[in-house]
C-alpha cells in the first residue's frame, strides 16, 4: 500500500489528529505484515504531534525490526527525517521502557523535596 | 469597580518589561471589573505587551468587565502608527489600520484552525522578503513554532484563547514573536500530573518549567508517546543561535546557544508567556541532517 500524504492531509502534518488519521491506515496493515509506504512529496510543514500520532505510536505493539523492513518513508526532506527518527527514539523508549519515564519523574520529586 | 491603569513603555529587553505586564494583570484580575487603559506615558509597546494586553482585555471581557482603551491619550506617533498597522487598534474599538509593514498582525485564536495559523506564521510571519531563508527552512522555523501553539492549545485550558503578534526588528536583524495564553501555566498541569505524590505540591515552578523541557516528559495521560515539542523547539533555537522565554506563574525558562536557565522570579503570572527571538539570515541556521539510508527505527 502507497498513501499520498499531502491528498490526505495537505501541506501541514502537524496536528495529532492527523497523525491519527494515517496511524488509522496503516496500522492494520502493518500488522498484518504488509508492506506500506508513506509519500511526503509536496507536503510542507511537520511538528511533533503529527509524528508521534502517525508513526511513533506504531511501536506500541510492532517491533522496530518489523518497522524497518516494512514501513518506507519517501520524500521527507533530511531536517524533518531528523525530526521523526527523534520521535522514534522517544517512542522507543516510552513504549518499551516505563522505568525511564518513572527514573525522570523522581528526579523532579526528589527536587520537590530538597527545596 | 471601575480602574484606570496606566500603560507605561514596554520592551523586552528585560524581565522588567515583562513584570509590567504582569502587574498590570495583577491589578485586572477580579470579576466585574470596568478597566480603562490609558496611554499618556506610553512611549513604545513591543510585540509582547500587544499580545499581552489583547489577551488581558479578552480576559476582563469574559469576566464581565468592560474595558476601554483610552485611545485620544496616546500621544506618541510612532506608536499610534503601529498599533494600528499591526491591527491592535481595530480590535479595540479604533477605525485605524491594519495595514502591512515591520508590524506582524496582532491575532486571537480562540479555537485550533491550523491551516489559518499556519499562513500567519509562514506568509504574516516569515515571508514577507525580510528573513533570507529556503522554503524548507521556513518550514522547519513554522514547525517548530507551531509547537509552541500545540502546547498551549493541549494544555492551557485557556478559556479565551492565545494571542500572539511578531515584530520585525530591522536594525537587529531580529524576527520575534509573542504567544501568550491565560490558562492555568505549566507549574500547575506538572503539579496535577504528579497529585496522586504528596511531594507534587512543593514543586517549584522553576522546576516544572524544567521538567517539561525534558525529552519525552508529557502531563497527557498514557496512550500517544508525545513531550518532543519543547524539546525540538529548544534544540532548534540552540543551534540556530535564537533565544526563548517562558513564564508561567513564578517560573521563568531561558534558553539560546550558550545557557539553560530555569529559575523563580517574585512576579506571578497564572497563565504561560513564550518570548521567541530568531535571525534573519540564512548563514546562521543549520539544519541537522539524517543519513536517508540509515534505519528509521
Amino acid at each position: 500500500m502507497k498513501l499520498d500524504i499531502y491528498e490526505l492531509i495537505g501541506e501541514n502534518c502537524i496536528t495529532l489528529e492527523d497523525g491519527q488519521k494515517i496511524y488509522d491506515r496503516i496500522h492494520p496493515k502493518l500488522l498484518a505484515g504488509h508492506i506500506v509506504e508513506l509519500d511526503f512529496a509536496r507536503v510542507g510543514v511537520y511538528a511533533s504531534p503529527f509524528f508521534n500520532a502517525a508513526i511513533g505510536q506504531l511501536l506500541k505493539d510492532i517491533k522496530a525490526e518489523d518497522l524497518n523492513r516494512l514501513l518506507k518513508v519517501l520524500n521527507l526532506v533530511p531536517a524533518d527525517r531528523t525530526a521523526l527518527k527523534l520521535v522514534i527514539e522517544n517512542s522507543k523508549q516510552y513504549y518499551s521502557d516505563e522505568n525511564f519515564r518513572k527514573a525522570q519523574d523522581e528526579v523532579l520529586l526528589e527536587q520537590a523535596e530538597n527545596q | 469597580m471601575k480602574i484606570t491603569l496606566s500603560i507605561p513603555t514596554i520592551n523586552d529587553y528585560t524581565t522588567a518589561d515583562f513584570d509590567a505586564l504582569f502587574n498590570l494583570w495583577n491589578q485586572a484580575n477580579n470579576d466585574n471589573m470596568d478597566v480603562t487603559f490609558e496611554l499618556s506615558q506610553c512611549e513604545f509597546l513591543r510585540h509582547n505587551a500587544v499580545a499581552f494586553l489583547g489577551g488581558l482585555a479578552r480576559l476582563i471581557e469574559e469576566r464581565h468587565g468592560k474595558v476601554t482603551f483610552d485611545w485620544p491619550t496616546l500621544k506618541n506617533n510612532w506608536l499610534r502608527t503601529n498599533l494600528a498597522q499591526n491591527g491592535f487598534m481595530a480590535a479595540f474599538g479604533h477605525s485605524s489600520g491594519p495595514w502591512s509593514g515591520n508590524s506582524i498582525p496582532y491575532r486571537e485564536d480562540k479555537f485550533l484552525d491550523k491551516n489559518n495559523m499556519m499562513d500567519y506564521l509562514k506568509i504574516m510571519w516569515l515571508g514577507r522578503g525580510w528573513v533570507h531563508v529556503s522554503e524548507q527552512l521556513r518550514n522547519a522555523i513554522v514547525g517548530r513554532v507551531w509547537e509552541i501553539y500545540d502546547n498551549a492549545f493541549m494544555h492551557a485550558q485557556s478559556s479565551i484563547g492565545i494571542f500572539s503578534c511578531g515584530q520585525h526588528y530591522p536594525r537587529h536583524h531580529e524576527l520575534k514573536l509573542t504567544v501568550v495564553d491565560f490558562g492555568v501555566g505549566i507549574p500547575s498541569n506538572v503539579r496535577l500530573f504528579f497529585r496522586d505524590d504528596p511531594r507534587a505540591k512543593s514543586l517549584s515552578a522553576a522546576n516544572c518549567l524544567k521538567w517539561a523541557f525534558q525529552r519525552g516528559t508529557t502531563t497527557k495521560p498514557n496512550g500517544t508517546s508525545r513531550g518532543m515539542g519543547l524539546d525540538l523547539l529548544k534544540e532548534f533555537v540552540k543551534i540556530n543561535k535564537g533565544k526563548l522565554e517562558i513564564f508561567s506563574h513564578e517560573g521563568y525558562a531561558l534558553i539560546d546557544e550558550t545557557q539553560e536557565i530555569f529559575m523563580n522570579r517574585q512576579t506571578f503570572f497564572e497563565g504561560t508567556l513564550v518570548n521567541i527571538s530568531f535571525r534573519c539570515d540564512e548563514s546562521y541556521y543549520h539544519l541537522a541532517s539524517e543519513a536517508p539510508d540509515e534505519p528509521l527505527f
